[in-house]
């Protein structure tokens, strides 16, 4: 049972996590385009891909949060509650 | 803005990789090399190079723990629990990084290195980096709640393993993320001997632990160094791009090399940190 809900949250975290590199990827591939052909922009596109690089990890503990939650394993996902908490602190500071 | 001596992407790109394959197999991010090579080579100003360290380590960690967490070689029970004071000893280290003196810290965290260098490699030497604490199942007690094994195919087998200790390994943990925010590392040189000496925890899951964690410590400093527009996204593209290409790499070098070999090239990594930064500091 266990190790069934690990295979399945394990799986949610990848693609969470694999969704936040591809989407970092591709913001980064339109601005190193536009900064190539000279267009302007190639700085937010930039920018936006360095954010959601760092976001990926906060998304990666919220649906751990939710995974454990869902799991009935409440100890790791208030663990993972506070951490998100903690980082949702550290965007606002 | 533009960088002195505008550095080429095509060169920061490999480097990249080259701290990607590193950190993917150890469980550091690289940050001990990122800053100084970004500084000292470059000319990048310190804080740029700390939020261009810490974005790598994210690329690091997401890309590496995209591919353990699913192979159940990171014990994501252990790491989410570590968090929270990881996180926490992060933020508290990025808002202090203008009041606490960088030399100091360097020499104290250098000194602390040398014990823990050797610790690592008696142990590889000892166990070859397998777990020293077994789980406990069947009549000696419930395995704990973060107990867990992964495949090792270096062993063509499960290497079961039982977490303890955890409220120490908590603490310096603490430590360990505060250092993400002092000076640009992501605190796996801290996390994966904890895991290793502290824990119980065997080599090859204490690394993949520690990628999995060091990416929330190194985010939650960098969202700060971010918003106060230190993070060159010219200089970072790069090299995330580099790191990502790396760790990929570094995956299948962790899954498929002896325990105790990683352990002890680990060990000679702590030793050379620990050397480098006394010989920065002084």
């Amino acid at each position: 049972m266990k190790e069934r809900s690990d295979r399945s949250l394990g799986k949610l975290i990848q693609r969470t996590l694999q969704a936040g590199i591809g989407l970092c990827l591709t913001a980064f591939a339109i601005g190193f385009f536009l900064r190539m052909s000279g267009s302007d922009g190639a700085g937010s596109f930039l920018r936006a891909g360095a954010f959601l690089l760092i976001m990926t990890p906060a998304a990666r503990v919220a649906m751990l949060a939710y995974g454990y939650g869902r799991a009935g394993e409440y100890r790791f996902a208030a663990a993972s509650a506070a951490v998100l908490v903690l980082l949702f602190i550290s965007v606002l500071l | 803005m533009p960088l002195p001596g505008d550095p080429n992407p095509l060169l920061l790109a490999p480097f990249g990789a080259a701290i990607g394959l590193i950190g993917s197999v150890l469980g550091v991010g690289g940050g001990i090399f990122v800053v100084p090579v970004l500084v000292l080579a470059l000319g990048v100003p310190m804080h740029q190079a700390i939020a261009v360290s810490l974005a790598a380590i994210v690329a690091a960690s997401s890309a590496v723990a995209s591919v353990n967490v699913e192979r159940g070689l990171a014990n994501m029970r252990l790491g989410v629990t570590l968090e929270v004071t990881t996180a926490a000893g992060s933020i508290c280290g990025a808002l202090a990084s203008g009041s606490i003196s960088h030399r100091v810290l360097q020499i104290t965290f250098a000194l602390a290195l040398f014990p823990v260098a050797a610790a690592m490699l008696l142990k590889s030497r000892s166990s070859g980096g397998t777990a020293a604490v077994p789980p406990a199942e069947g009549p000696e007690g419930p395995a704990g709640a973060m107990d867990s094994d992964f495949f090792d195919p270096s062993r063509d087998s499960r290497v079961p393993y039982r977490v303890r200790n955890l409220a120490p390994a908590s603490i310096l943990s603490f430590f360990a993320g505060g250092l993400s925010g002092l000076l640009g590392l992501g605190g796996g040189i801290i996390q994966v001997p904890v895991m290793t000496l502290v824990c119980g925890v065997p080599m090859k899951a204490a690394a993949a632990t520690s990628n999995f964690l060091i990416g929330v410590s190194a985010a939650a400093s960098a969202f700060i160094y971010f918003r106060r527009g230190y993070l060159d996204p010219d200089l970072a593209a790069p090299i995330v791009v580099g790191v990502l290409i790396g760790s990929f790499a570094g995956i299948k070098v962790l899954y498929r090399a002896p325990a105790g070999r990683i352990q002890a090239v680990f060990s000679v990594f702590v030793l050379a940190v620990a050397v480098k930064m006394l010989w920065t500091a002084l």
